[in-house]
């Protein structure tokens, strides 16, 4: 029968431990991972007025012209799920006799995590509200537009725009606006035309059946939106607070699901109305259930543009092994054909020139009663984006958010 | 002989612990707010730590509904874990005779089920148009007007159940098949009833094996988040491990994350340390 | 011709409480499954409303059923691939350590024996960020993906084998060890050919445990996964799951359950036979299996 440690024994143990601890502590900080340095004592935001022309550092120059596609090769995409047609995909295999890997990702920070961890993606799905993060941590490579000639068919702003001035990094995927999806047969009522479509998710008759999106910078801008405030980029602790304490009173009064599926679960029936994008409504026609047709959905978006409008974009990746290959996807997905095929699977709409609101209701792309959904041009004038935040902005942001997503206080 | 073993435990069980430790009471990069593990223990800095416990309660207190909310949902998830395991061990270890071999096998089936699949069958089942709300509204007779997915609590405690329960089943049944069937018997013949014989005699008895199934099943119900996750979506029910996995990826909020794992930790490590102490006594008196 | 109450209290009658019980706990069960199996061969893209019966969604369909969706299929094979190495790594490491633990006395192998039990009771996902933590900021050679995974899922099953055999050697007790050595064999010798074969049945049982469980866990490699390529069935569940799943899914998740049940089977039938002269478990079957667990 083993006898007790003694006292004297557990405080040799002890003494030891505490003694050994720092040289391990010395040997461990040898051999840590030291991950890029930050530079700078900031981030340069970049934002409508005031555009940003990245460096390139030197040790990330772009590849040479006139190489050949990589052989043998998996071109390896980091994207959302359900964000890119297969067909489209399967398109690109066919044409370069390459295979192609998709990833999916739920959500900004988590993606920029895997990033940094090292794997080797060659695409990722960015969004500007991370390009400062991503240019400052060395993680994307700059383009050689020479693989790129399709970039004419894309609306000339983008080939300068203020995240990126000059396109060196960046190639625009998708445009998008933020607004309210509904059913007719859940929700009789006409969203549209109440005087504050917002208030919605604050009303008590649609708890249990309505979301919003699972991004929090959208969601809190919504509800900033909701009281007036157009700065949904702001860093008043005020408004902050504010923010928080509606999110709460939404818990309590509706019970949201918080989700960005909501593409899905809008036509299966489990939610009458939500937060959606405008891709999603279109998407969700792809999902009805036999027997129920598109025109019960509706989507409401500001008619005078003053809501939120953003828009994807794809980067090529400095870890990626398929340089060549990336480039040449990139291209792939700014023909016009292709564009649309990924328009028709995905239901964002890509910003080709000769994609217009006119061309997509005459074609019957999109049914009369979804007009709303199509983004135009002035929409980039009057909308507000969702910005890049720096540090201090970011976590304070995400504070509310965690109590939010916490069960609220 | 058992070097190996050891060794592995050490460097792949109690270094990575150490490691969460290093990162909790690290640093953050300013710029990224990636987590910066502090290796010295001297240098380690207890405002990431700190911040997370001042958080509970009180005015500031975000964090404590996920903690009381898990304390709740596993302790009433164990309880009617137990409730529904007992009896249907009880019955297959001392009275099922023939059909032994056969129930065995079918209590053993949801092992090699794939949880996630067993989870993802109830979703179909729960979703509006599946089969629950079909059954609930006899077939039209009345609207059915609950959202199974969306926020339930009593839907994720059931969840806990259906997923936890075959891991109650086993021990119990390993134990209570030990039971000597000569002492049941003898406080029958003694003169009492079927009740009190079964609370007197049979329930002491296994009391240990009792204790060793709910310590089986409670303690990976504490860390669990998928079953909130994929059955309601909603931060109405979010459990400690829910606090875990968003703050884990989240930048600025890694360090929060190890303190919610050493908070777990904790909390699993004393009814461990209380079972390890009850067992080795035991053993001591038996040997 | 007894009346009803002579018939409740009837000495001699079954436990048809428990037994109503036990019935209603094993439909509530398994149904569900069923369910989810069945709604694998659907005709139509839902999951909740029969469409007519069809394989389409194991091989007809030919962008989405799993023979023709790479994702799938790689899935698939993660998911096999990482069952394999685990058991393969666990088993023998589990085995040997508990022989050692076993036949040491002393404060170290409590210590140690404590650790192996606490690495099996903890929540996976303590170890599951732990592990991602390390990987991501210690400079080791490995990265995030199939080697990860393997490492996280050793160090979470290797108690399971530890446990049976530990059990199973308090059982056998240290006769036949004892009785060996006095004929003349030597330790590691009456290891080999006495204890060895005596504990098959346990280190069979602890092999098809492991499999089982290894092929269905989730959070420790969803967190410690690369790229798609290295996410098993269970994490492409969850994440399809929360979106917009085909009955492919349940195609896929029956696929792995029909692996699952094959491994127990066969894992069955070796025990049987290679505990076919062992009296302490004649009779006892499919009891004598489990009563390794």
């Amino acid at each position: 029968m083993p006898e007790p440690t003694t006292r004297r024994q557990f405080l040799a143990r002890a003494a030891i431990l505490a003694a050994g601890a720092p040289t391990l502590g010395a040997f461990l900080q040898a051999c840590s991972k030291s991950g890029p340095a930050s530079s700078g004592p900031s981030l340069t935001i970049a934002a409508p007025n005031n555009p940003v022309k990245w460096p390139i550092a030197d040790d990330n120059k772009p590849i040479a012209d006139g190489l050949a596609p990589e052989k043998g090769a998996t071109l390896k995409i980091y994207n959302y799920a359900d964000y890119l047609s297969p067909e489209a995909v399967k398109a690109f295999e066919d044409k370069y006799a390459t295979k192609v890997e998709i990833s999916t990702f739920n959500d900004g920070d988590e993606a920029i995590t895997k990033l940094r961890s090292g794997v080797d993606f060659d695409i990722y799905n960015a969004n500007y509200t991370e390009i400062s993060r991503l240019v400052n941590g060395g993680l994307v490579r700059p383009l050689n537009h020479s693989y790129i000639p399709d970039i004419k068919n894309v609306w000339p702003s983008f080939t300068n725009p203020w995240y990126d001035q000059g396109w060196q990094y960046t190639v625009p995927y998708t445009i998008y606006t933020t607004g309210i999806g509904w059913r007719t047969d859940q929700v009789p009522a006409d969203v549209g035309a109440m005087k504050n479509p917002y208030d919605v998710f604050w009303d008590p008759a649609y708890k249990g059946k309505i979301a919003v999106l699972d991004d929090f910078h959208t969601t809190m801008a919504m509800v900033l939106l909701r009281q007036g405030i157009t700065d949904i980029n702001t860093s008043s602790e005020a408004d902050l607070k504010m923010v928080g304490e509606q999110l709460s009173a939404m818990v309590k009064a509706t019970s949201p699901k918080v989700t960005i599926t909501a593409y899905n679960d809008l036509p299966a029936g489990q939610l009458g109305i939500a937060q959606m994008w405008s891709g999603d409504i279109i998407n969700a026609q792809n999902y009805l259930p036999e027997g129920t047709g598109p025109d019960i959905l509706r989507y409401w978006f500001p008619s005078d543009g003053k809501g939120m409008v953003d828009n994807d974009m794809f980067v090529t990746l400095k870890g990626g092994k398929n340089p060549v290959l990336a480039h040449l996807f990139i291209n792939h997905i700014l023909d016009p054909d292709v564009a649309m095929q990924n328009f028709s699977a995905i239901g964002y709409q890509p910003p080709q020139n000769s994609i217009t609101a006119d061309s997509l209701v005459n074609a019957q792309f999109i049914p009369e009663n979804l007009r709303t959904v199509i983004v135009k041009p002035e929409y980039f004038d009057t909308g507000y984006r969702t910005l890049e935040l720096d540090a201090a902005n970011d976590a304070a942001w995400h504070n509310v958010w965690q109590t939010f997503k916490a069960g609220g206080s | 002989m058992a070097a190996p073993g050891i060794v592995w435990l050490l460097l792949c069980f109690v270094f990575p612990l150490y490691v969460v430790l290093c990162i909790v009471f690290g640093q953050v990069d300013p710029l990224f707010r990636t987590p910066i593990p502090v290796w010295n223990p001297l240098q380690w800095n207890p405002s990431q730590f700190s911040y997370v416990l001042t958080h509970i309660v009180g005015a500031d207190g975000i964090f404590g509904p996920a903690l009381v909310r898990t304390a709740v949902f596993v302790f009433t998830a164990s309880s009617l874990c137990l409730l529904i395991a007992f009896p249907v061990a009880y019955y297959v270890a001392r009275l099922s005779g023939r059909r032994k071999g056969l129930l065995l096998a079918l209590l053993i089936a949801p092992f090699w089920i794939s949880y996630m699949m067993r989870m993802f069958a109830w979703v179909n089942l729960l979703q509006n148009d599946g089969i629950v709300n079909k059954v609930l509204s006899f077939g039209g007779l009345f609207t059915v007007n609950v959202d199974w997915l969306t926020g339930q609590p009593v839907v994720v405690i059931l969840g806990l159940v259906y997923g936890y329960v075959p891991y109650m089943i086993l021990p119990l049944y390993a134990g209570l098949d030990r039971l000597s069937q000569p002492m049941l018997e003898a406080s029958r013949d003694l003169g009492a009833d079927r009740f009190s014989s079964f609370w007197r005699v049979t329930l002491p008895l296994c009391r240990p094996t009792i204790l060793a199934a709910v310590l089986l099943t409670c303690l990976p119900m504490l860390g669990d988040y998928f079953t909130s996750d994929m059955l309601s979506a909603s931060p109405k029910t979010a459990m400690v491990g829910n606090l875990i996995n968003d703050s884990v990826h989240a930048p600025g909020r890694t360090g929060q994350a190890g303190a919610f794992v050493m908070l777990v930790f904790l909390v699993a490590l004393l009814p461990m340390l209380y079972y390890i102490r009850v067992t080795s006594r035991r053993d001591e008196v038996a040997s | 011709m007894r009346g009803p109450v002579a018939w409740w209290n009837d000495p001699w009658r079954p436990p048809r409480f428990l037994v109503g019980i036990t019935a209603g706990y094993l439909a509530w069960s398994l149904l569900p499954v069923a369910i989810a199996v069945l709604y694998s061969f659907n005709n139509g893209r839902s999951r909740t409303t029969w469409q007519g019966f069809s394989l389409r969604w194991y091989w007809g369909d030919s962008t989405l059923s799993v023979w023709h969706n790479d994702a799938l299929h790689t899935a698939l094979l993660q998911t096999l691939k990482l069952g394999v190495i685990t058991t393969l790594i666990t088993v023998p490491l589990g085995v040997l350590f508990a022989i050692g633990i076993d036949r040491w006395r002393g404060r170290l192998p409590e210590g140690a024996n404590f650790l192996m039990l606490l690495s099996f009771v903890l929540p996976e996902v303590l170890l599951a960020v732990a592990l991602l933590f390390v990987l991501t900021t210690v400079a080791l050679p490995i990265d995030l993906g199939t080697t990860a995974q393997v490492i996280g899922l050793i160090t979470f099953q290797v108690s399971y084998p530890a446990v049976l055999v530990r059990a199973r050697l308090a059982t056998i007790g240290p006769q036949y060890e004892e009785a060996a050595m006095d004929l003349g064999a030597s330790p590691l010798g009456a290891l080999r050919r006495i204890i060895l074969p005596m504990l098959m049945p346990a280190i069979f049982a602890s092999t098809v445990l492991v499999f089982a469980d290894v092929i269905d866990d989730f959070v420790l490699v969803r967190y410690l996964s690369g790229a798609a390529s290295t996410e098993p069935v269970s994490v492409k569940i969850y994440n399809t799951a929360r979106g917009a799943p085909t009955p492919a899914l349940n195609a896929l998740a029956s696929l792995l359950l029909f692996s699952a049940l094959t491994a127990v089977v066969i894992g069955f039938l070796v025990y049987r036979y290679l505990s076919r002269g062992d009296t302490t478990t004649k009779d006892r079957g499919i009891g004598a299996f489990a009563g390794e667990l």
